[in-house]
């Protein structure tokens, strides 16, 4: 200790000008040897480690209340747990520490495993107030404080509005409708949904349907969905569907469809010729009818003066009957709706159409475009089937689509289907089922609820028709 | 689903020091914090942030909104803008997804740049990487009159201008970059249609001057 105690003595004095020749080397040797001077030094020893002691704890505090310490981000509702490694943050040296604030917030913090967890109430940018003690302190000595910053996010759900549509406006239409009802031998369930996002800002539902059983047994099921971008596609979309099922009610038309049941009863697979007399006929009644809609869509822009744009929706429509030998049904579609039907047993399907998909969203077509009529592809946007059976007939809008199938090249795949049926029958994050039975008497409601479902992303409308 | 991706290219070379580069970390921080309040946004865009000083470093890969975290930015050295433009082509090679029969790819990403200063580096390389990438739009901000409008007009058509770099004006900037987030995701989600340029975002308030 006397070696240090020379040294720093000397230090001191030349510190302080006081420099010691070598002719005084031995005199100052004496001199902190002397009882006196002992005492004094090692009380500045003392002094002099207390004072670094108390510096380094000082840095220790501003360190730790530098450190940036990140934890993550929670969200209203949601559980949320996450833990405090006081290793790997290196704060092995803190002897006691409480959190505060936490309450406020919905979390608690279990000393024992270091979890901060709970279902958080209340979003917004919180700061959670972290007071510990080091182990260099007393054990009465005040906590220190550190501010660690959470983010709680608010539930992505509540953020939606759900404003009324404008009932006084000259297309308003019901934000959403549901319905269940005997459709020549079998029954449709439908439901016509307005989208989250058009519930946000008060505005209206765009897609629509119809349905109706026709003479001669016929029956049609009609989907459309009104463009996002037109501003009276709501309109739109109600004229395409009233209109389609209108002209099947006319007796020209009524005429035209009964010239099948001839044709069918000729009908075999291998009969090449009747199937092209067949195809023709499709063609003829149901590119007629697709004509007489785009027509009307035509003369009622002209009648309230707007382009016709303004009305641009999709349409797809079946009709279906039902013959000794099996059900018929023939198809038209333009747009991104597609028409689905599962055979008996499920292990099937058959795309009664195909969809206007382009690259990028916005890519599809409407039944108000002209080029639709002369493009080479209209033929091919006719479907023909004949069946002993079938389980289900389903017609979809892309709200519907977009968020269960995603991509069109899912369509084809049966799995895809039993995995819509599956969650139709309650495989859904929510529970919610819907027994696809005429003997369910909450089908309706059952079915309103699951048209609801959560998906991110997937907020316009849905419209969704199940013929079985 | 089909992610809305962000990137914004923050100037950090050191004549940002102090009130700007505060304004500019607070400016971030009040948006993400707006945006959160957005469902459409809290649910479709995902942020970037990539800083450029004396090197172009990716502080922030494409986050979701709820997710994400602020990081500390300081203000030193040059102003390597073409550095970051490579960067933020080799990201958006990276993260944006594209779109293929099995999934839905990503929308365009939207790019936003800030910086204060001439770029100090090889600039036009970058520019030429960043032009081979697909973006929905790009906006540069000039902050302040050490900015030249002449090098970012020909980055990107969509160029404003702040004639002071402090904190107000900064401030004024993410208030509109967090506006046209908002409608360019409100858009993408109930439209199904990508916002193009200048003229489909709000308009810009007054500290804002377009340069045309």
């Amino acid at each position: 200790m006397m070696a240090d105690a020379k040294k720093i003595v000397q230090v001191l004095f030349e510190a302080n000008n006081i420099p010691i020749p070598p002719n005084r080397a031995a005199i100052f040797e004496q001199f902190i040897k002397k009882p006196g001077s002992e005492a004094v030094i090692r009380a500045l020893l003392a002094n002099q480690t207390e004072l670094m002691e108390k510096w380094k704890l000082e840095n220790r505090i501003m360190d730790i209340a530098q450190q940036p310490v990140r934890i993550l981000n929670a969200t209203v509702g949601k559980p949320y747990e996450t833990w405090f490694d006081f290793d790997q943050l290196k704060w092995k040296d803190i002897a006691a520490f409480e959190f505060t604030g936490l309450e406020d917030i919905g979390l608690t913090f279990d000393p024992k495993t270091s979890q901060l967890s709970g279902v958080p109430a209340q979003s917004g940018d919180y700061k959670l107030l972290f007071r510990y003690r080091l182990q260099e302190e007393p054990e009465d000595a005040p906590y220190h404080e550190k501010v660690i910053p959470i983010i709680i996010n608010p539930d992505p759900k509540s953020l939606w509005k759900k404003l009324d549509s404008n009932q006084q406006d000259p297309y308003w239409k019901e934000d959403d409708v549901t319905a269940f009802e005997p459709l020549g031998d079998r029954s449709i369930l439908v439901s016509s949904k307005r989208g989250r996002s058009h519930a946000n800002v008060g505005s209206f539902r765009e897609d629509d349907f119809a349905f109706k059983a026709l003479p001669g047994g016929w029956n049609i099921v009609v989907v459309a969905d009104g463009a996002g971008s037109a501003k009276i596609s709501r309109k739109g979309s109600a004229l395409a569907c009233n209109t389609v099922v209108e002209y099947f009610l006319d007796q020209p038309a009524v005429e035209g469809m009964a010239v099948f049941d001839e044709l069918l009863k000729q009908y075999k697979t291998d009969n090449s010729e009747i199937q092209k007399k067949i195809n023709q006929h499709v063609y003829n009644n149901l590119g007629k009818a697709a004509l007489h809609v785009h027509k009307k869509l035509i003369a009622f822009a002209a009648e309230v003066s707007v382009p016709v744009k303004d009305l641009n929706t999709t349409l797809i429509f079946t009709l279906f009957k039902k013959y000794e030998t099996g059900y018929a049904l023939l198809s038209f579609g333009v747009g991104d709706c597609p028409i689905a039907l599962l055979n008996k047993d499920v292990s099937e399907v058959t795309l009664m159409n195909w969809i206007d998909v382009g690259e990028f969203g916005g890519g599809t077509r409407f039944i108000t475009m002209p080029e639709i009529f002369h493009d080479q592809k209209f033929a091919t946007r006719f479907g023909f089937k004949v069946v002993e059976d079938f389980s289900y007939l389903i017609m979809m809008s892309d709200g519907i689509y977009d968020a269960k199938f995603v991509v069109e090249a899912n369509l084809p795949n049966i799995k895809k289907w039993k995995e819509f049926l599956a969650d139709l029958g309650g495989k859904n994050e929510d529970g919610i089922s819907v027994a696809l039975s005429t003997a369910n008497p909450d089908i309706v409601s059952q079915f309103s609820a699951w048209m609801d479902f959560w998906s991110p992303g997937n907020h316009d409308d849905r419209t969704l028709a199940i013929v079985f | 689903m089909r992610r809305l991706p962000v990137y914004l290219l923050l100037d950090t070379s050191g004549s940002m020091t102090g009130e700007p580069i505060e304004a500019v970390k607070n400016g971030v921080q009040v948006m993400i914090s707006s945006l959160r309040q957005n469902p459409q946004a809290i649910e479709t865009a995902f942020i970037s942030i990539i800083s450029f000083d004396s090197t172009a470093k990716q502080l922030v890969p494409l986050t979701d909104l709820a997710s994400f975290q602020m990081v500390d930015i300081k203000a030193s050295g040059t102003t390597n803008l073409g550095e970051a433009l490579h960067l933020v082509a080799t990201s958006i090679d990276n993260e944006v997804a594209k779109t293929t029969a099995d999934q839905k790819g990503d929308w365009k990403p939207l790019v936003f740049i800030m910086t204060d200063g001439i770029p100090t580096d090889d600039w036009q390389k970058g520019l030429e990487e960043f032009k081979k990438r697909k973006t929905a739009y790009t906006v540069a901000c000039a902050a302040g009159s050490n900015a030249d409008t002449n090098v970012l007009k020909q980055i990107t058509d969509n160029v404003v201008s702040l004639d002071t770099a402090d904190s107000q004006s900064i401030a004024k900037f993410f208030t509109w970059v967090t506006a046209s987030i908002g409608v360019t995701s409100t858009r993408v989600e109930d439209a199904g249609k990508e916002v193009t340029g200048l003229s489909e975002l709000p308009p810009p308030p007054a500290e804002l001057n377009i340069v045309v």
